[in-house]
């Protein structure tokens, strides 16, 4: 049969535009505010635009969920572009956080750059969404790398000192870097199985696992895992962080903590077949030891981060070592997801789920913490080390309350997001199976996962000290602090936060639901021996 | 009336809450304001608790059921009280989290709180100590008195959700807020210099501790699934007994333990799930024994591997709990604290203001042995029999040693009173793992006693406080002379503290020290425990009397005067009159009659004791027969106690209460809870 003419491949394909249309409009309206550029470099042109375009965004999305269920369709995993529950889940997130970095971005672009400024962004936030959707690894990178190159023009447009221009040359330089390392795992994975097509890919490792696994394979992702571990921040791919944090402008700060981790994420997801395939039938099981390679990076870059936070004077420095920690805490998801083999299936958390709940819960809290950093940021009065904090509850109290609650829910605190993320991610990690090989030393990592959160509650908690036990150092300013949509997106944040600490089952349900695959919940209905 | 008590219960959880929030929003710009708003809510309060008490006490029956698992009378949101039939379900509908994607059977975290005979007192004593604590805050608090009562009260309102919670995740959640108030509490307002060092060091203490509490809370939760049976998959909770076993093996039938099914969250039903679990492993292995002595020389290698299996699964599971009960003791002898966790503590009480001490050491330390009492005991029952009085045991008593010498070498009052306070919590620890009938129901008691002993204690000092702004005892003499009224006080609650006969502790220490005699512990950590305990309360009656030859007795000896006018002379003020004379009467009241409370307490620890009695027989049949228990009184019951059907007593060697038949010819019937 000749495979042009395969009705079923040209179905998929002609489908596909209905699956990305919020990711085209978030585009178009890119382009169309660097058009508008030209005639008028007014502000509030480019924000409108950038606003009606999330929105949007958000219409068309809500369309698509609300119509047509395209994952079912057989044919659609021949397409570049899969539309999963999961991707489904990450887009609203996505779109709820460009919203967000929207509004803390007004103060740093000024008068010129906001039409250059929020292009850029709105093809980070499109790009971020197709990592999610992606099937395929050249759709793969080349979404990947629409986070990264607006992401170089976006550190490096306001940057109007020397470290700023630094903290954008060392985060090019090393973002080639790791992106030649992913392409060059992913060459391996094409020329083992001969596709490119990620569910193809997926299928042929597992089928070929009848006679013991490939070391190639193996090879191959343990280069994309490393190129991936660049935008993730793991142990040891995390060194440009502190850097880059300290030097670059904040709103993009804000952005490059969050959106890279989302799609870093759903990257590796994907590629470990965790999106696509039930958990007991994993390309990469236990014998690969693969899942043993993602202990040692959780369990590394918990560590780290967590113990060179604690070392930390600079705000933005502590909150790059902090969001390591967080990944790491990330990856523990990962560690349970690829802990199961055949005939066991994840009972009550699977990891991923705790993920999904845990990357909403980190942009809550993280982008609370940057947009409070902005706002107190001003021309005369710069807010850089934790010194600068002290008695910020006495001359900013409602900066303060917003930090106070990002932070609580850092530590992982009850009533705030972050405690139903670490709680979900112990809960699924002391479950997962004994019985393949790694014994025990998943509920070992479980108690160093723990020990860890109390490491950086030594660091959140000097903050929080400095913030509500000290007095201030600087006499009150008089000065309103400008522009105030930065505090409204942080108090929007900490609100979630809250919200999320009363209620988890809001976000919890979804993202269980879009982890959840149908073949695992068949072996669930029958108890499981137990372990 | 279940739903009017049911809110009652809400209404004292959350109204301290309703009362920050309001002196939050206010924003009083004088202390007095604040204060007087303070005041009269927590007063309120007080009255909303004797409703409650007044309340339970009139609706619920004594309930002598032998039953296994805890049974909260007032349930808010329970589905029966919902409805017209009034029909008690102990459950709740409340979800806050729930942990599968397809929602029937699905392990929910729920909104479960409710009053039992071990948290009533509690819920009372901690109502009673607020109260008591902004009365003796008085003068002390100043600077920002509006945010310094609502962080009070914050704290009031999560100690009291973590003992009222049923849901070991809510425990959880209580027990780790507490340390958000407590932070600003010794941080903003703590009176020495080193405030923000000891707030972070007692924070981070903490939380390091609870951390792996919550790791073995998962643990617990996730070793104990609802066990289901094998063929119907629905709820299994017939418990095997020897008796039971012996007659399936002569009928020739094979015993199948249950399956693991959905894992819960709920305190009683993981109680009943633990012994489930821990019966069917060990039934399993004596069972398999039998098998293989019977087997054929054919089926004999079959036999062999079940056999193995079964021990197999049986070392698995006690090697398993031992962390987990590591893992849970962590956090919870670090809030008491035991020594050597309590490294803290000194500075932590030193720092914090005055009214705030008192609470942490009357309130806040119940919260770890109320952890013990309510989770680790009954959720662990093999291993409190097992390490209990060795490892915990042990550090109490070098605890009650260590402490009472402390204390004897300070100087400063308050930390005399924090160390005295540390030795009397040793004590409650040992009693506690003593894990008779007698000694939990001593050490429930104490924890009672020794809130109003070390929190009148407290108080007293603020009196001294107040008037030198010191309490350095060297500074002190003759008090008895300048302040007859407070020395009578004085000397009541010191007393009281030592454990003087027809004084509170007495009665609790006395049950305590009974609970170690108990024959089955090992000897040397029974008997040789309660003499260190023993000797722990000579020390005190050392320590104590110094304390009060030194303050009281003497010539006339007083810090110089305070010339800034805020200090107040003169004896006992009507304020300060209210908590010493209630505390003090509390004492002599419960010291005389302390029949009362120990009611209130006996089902609980009953069940309890029933649950460890169990757990003694598993690990060595052979050592203790247990003792018959006492026939029932008949009591009066009411139509909902009635209703509920009860679990059979436990008598090993007895009748048997439930014949395993064989499988799968005639399924077992499924359980109705």
């Amino acid at each position: 049969m000749n495979p042009l003419k395969d009705q079923l491949t040209i179905d998929a394909l002609t489908s596909l535009f209905e699956l990305v249309l919020p990711e085209i409009a978030l585009v178009g309206a890119a382009c169309l505010s660097l058009l508008a550029c030209v005639v008028s470099s007014r502000p509030f042109l480019h924000y409108l635009i950038t606003i009606l375009a999330i929105v949007g965004a958000g219409v068309l999305a809500f369309l698509e969920d609300t119509t047509g269920n395209a994952y079912i369709r057989e044919t659609a995993f021949r397409a570049p572009i899969l539309a999963t529950p999961a991707a489904a889940f990450a887009r609203w997130l996505i779109l709820g956080v460009g919203f967000l970095i929207v509004l803390i971005s007004r103060r740093e672009t000024g008068k010129q750059l906001s039409s250059e400024y929020l292009s850029c962004l709105l093809v980070a936030l499109a790009g971020t969404s197709l990592v999610t959707r992606a099937n395929d690894l050249v759709m793969l990178y080349l979404a990947l790398e629409m986070i990264s190159i607006p992401t170089y023009v976006l550190l490096y447009l306001p940057s109007r000192n020397q470290q700023g221009q630094e903290s954008a040359i060392k985060y090019f330089l090393l973002s080639i870097l790791s992106s030649a390392i992913l392409l060059f795992g992913l060459s391996y994975l094409y020329g083992l199985t001969g596709t490119t097509n990620l569910t193809a890919i997926s299928a042929t490792l597992v089928a070929g696992q009848e006679g013991g696994h490939s070391p190639l394979a193996t090879l191959a992702v343990v280069f994309a895992i490393a190129g991936i571990g660049f935008r993730i921040t793991a142990v040891p791919f995390h060194y440009y962080a502190p850097d880059v944090y300290q030097g670059g402008p904040t709103a993009v700060i804000a952005q490059l903590a969050i959106l890279p981790k989302i799609a870093g994420f759903f990257a590796l997801a994907n590629l470990l077949g965790i999106i696509q395939r039930p958990y007991s039938d994993l390309p990469f099981p236990v014998a690969t030891q693969i899942p043993l390679m993602l202990w040692v990076l959780a369990a590394a870059t918990m560590t780290f981060g967590n113990t060179l936070a604690l070392l930390q004077d600079n705000l933005k420095r502590m909150l790059a070592y902090s969001g390591i920690a967080h990944s790491g805490y990330m990856l523990l998801g990962l560690v349970t997801a690829t802990a199961f083999t055949t005939g066991q299936a994840p009972r009550y958390a699977n990891g991923w789920d705790a993920i999904l709940y845990y990357l909403v819960a980190y942009s809550l809290m993280s982008l609370a913490v940057f947009a409070v950093l902005i706002y107190l940021n001003s021309e005369d009065e710069s807010t850089e080390s934790v010194d600068d904090l002290a008695g910020l509850h006495r001359t900013h109290p409602v900066s303060a309350a917003v930090l106070l609650i990002a932070l609580l829910s850092m530590i992982g605190m009850p009533l705030t997001a972050g405690f139903a993320g670490k709680l979900g991610l112990f809960i699924g990690l002391y479950d997962a199976p004994t019985s393949n090989g790694m014994g025990q030393s998943y509920k070992t990592l479980t108690v160093f996962a723990a020990i860890n959160a109390a490491i950086g509650a030594v660091v959140y908690l000097r903050v929080l000290g400095a913030i509500f036990l000290r007095s201030p150092l600087r006499p009150e300013s008089s000065q309103t602090r400008g522009n105030r949509l930065p505090l409204l997106a942080a108090i929007l944040c900490s609100v979630g936060t809250i919200v999320l600490g009363f209620y988890p089952q809001l976000v919890w349900h979804r993202g269980q639901k879009a982890s959840t695959h149908p073949a695992d919940r068949m072996v669930n209905t029958q108890v499981p021996a137990p372990r | 009336m279940n739903f009017i008590l049911g809110s009652l219960l809400l209404t004292v959880l959350f109204a301290p809450l309703l009362a920050a929030a309001c002196l939050a929003i206010l924003r009083p710009a004088k202390a007095g304001t604040a204060r007087t708003i303070a005041v009269w809510t927590s007063a309120f309060h007080v009255l909303l608790t004797v409703a409650l008490f007044v309340l339970y006490s009139g609706h619920v029956n004594q309930d002598n059921s032998l039953s296994l698992g805890f049974q909260p009378k007032v349930v808010p949101g329970d589905p029966g009280s919902m409805s017209d039939s009034d029909v008690i379900t102990y459950k709740t509908n409340w979800t806050l989290l729930s942990l599968s994607p397809d929602g029937v059977s699905a392990p929910t975290v729920q909104f479960f709180v409710g009053l039992d005979g071990l948290n009533l007192l509690l819920i009372g004593l901690t109502s009673l100590m607020f109260f008591f604590a902004v009365l003796v805050s008085w003068g002390t608090i100043t600077e920002r008195a509006a945010p310094f009562y609502a962080w009070l009260f914050v704290l009031q309102s999560c100690v009291n959700g973590a003992f009222a919670s049923f849901d070991i995740i809510l425990f959880y959640v209580f027990f780790e807020l507490t340390l958000i108030p407590s932070f600003f509490l010794i941080g903003q307002w703590g009176t020495g210099g080193a405030r923000r060092d000891a707030a972070k060091k007692f924070v981070l203490y903490t939380l390091l501790g609870s951390l792996l509490t919550l790791i073995g809370i998962i643990g617990i939760v996730l070793t104990n699934p609802i066990p289901v049976h094998p063929t119907t998959n629905k709820p299994f909770y017939f418990e095997p007994t020897p008796r039971a076993m012996t007659t399936v093996e002569n009928e020739g039938n094979t015993y199948v333990n249950g399956k693991t099914g959905p894992i819960t969250f709920s305190i009683p039903i993981l109680m009943k799930n633990v012994s489930m679990w821990d019966s069917m492993e060990y039934y399993s292995v004596g069972h398999a024994e039998n098998r293989l002595a019977r087997a054929t020389p054919a089926g004999r290698a079959t036999a062999e591997s079940e056999l193995a299996t079964a021990q197999q699964n049986l070392a698995q599971r006690r090697s398993m709990q031992f962390w987990i009960f590591l893992a849970l003791m962590a956090g919870f002898a670090v809030k008491i604290p035991i020594v050597p966790f309590h490294t803290w503590l000194p500075s932590a009480y030193g720092e914090a203001p005055i009214a705030v001490t008192m609470i942490f050491s009357a309130i806040l330390a119940k919260l770890g042995t109320f952890g013990i009492i309510r989770i680790v005991i009954p959720l662990l029952p093999e291993m409190c029999v097992l390490y209990g009085l060795p490892l915990f045991g042990t550090l109490g008593a070098i605890g009650i040693v260590y402490a009472a010498f402390c204390a004897y070498a300070q100087r400063d009052l308050k930390m005399l009173a924090a160390y005295s306070s540390v030795s009397h919590l040793g004590f409650l620890v040992i009693g506690l793992f003593s894990l008779s009938r007698e000694g939990l129901s001593g050490a429930a008691l104490h924890m009672v006693n020794h809130g109003l002993t070390a929190g009148a204690l407290f108080a007293l000092l603020a009196f001294l406080s107040r008037r030198y702004r010191t309490l350095d005892a060297t500074q002190y003499s003759g008090m008895w002379a300048k302040y007859p009224r407070f020395s009578f006080y004085f000397l009541i609650i010191a007393l009281a503290s030592v454990g003087l006969p027809g004084l509170c502790n007495f009665v609790s220490e006395m049950l305590m020290l009974a609970g170690l005699f108990d024959p089955r512990n090992v000897v040397i950590f029974g008997r040789g425990l309660a003499i260190v305990a023993a000797v722990g309360v000579f020390l005190a009656s050392w320590y104590t009397f110094t304390m009060i030859r030194r303050v009281l007795f003497g010539p006339v000896v007083e810090p110089p005067a305070l010339n800034d006018g805020a200090a107040i002379t003169g004896d006992v003020h009507a304020r300060e009159v209210i908590p010493l004379m209630a505390m003090s009467a509390l004492c002599i009241g419960i010291g005389l009659f302390p029949q009362p409370l120990l009611d209130v307490l006996q089902t609980d620890t009953r069940r309890l004791a029933g649950i460890v009695d169990r757990a003694r027989y598993r690990l060595d049949p052979q050592a203790i027969p247990i003792p018959e228990p006492a026939p029932e009184r008949p009591v009066r019951r009411g139509p909902v106690e009635n209703a509920l059907r009860e679990e059979a007593p436990f008598q090993p060697g007895g009748v048997p209460n439930v014949v395993i038949p064989p499988q799968p010819k005639n399924p077992l019937p499924s359980n109705p809870k």
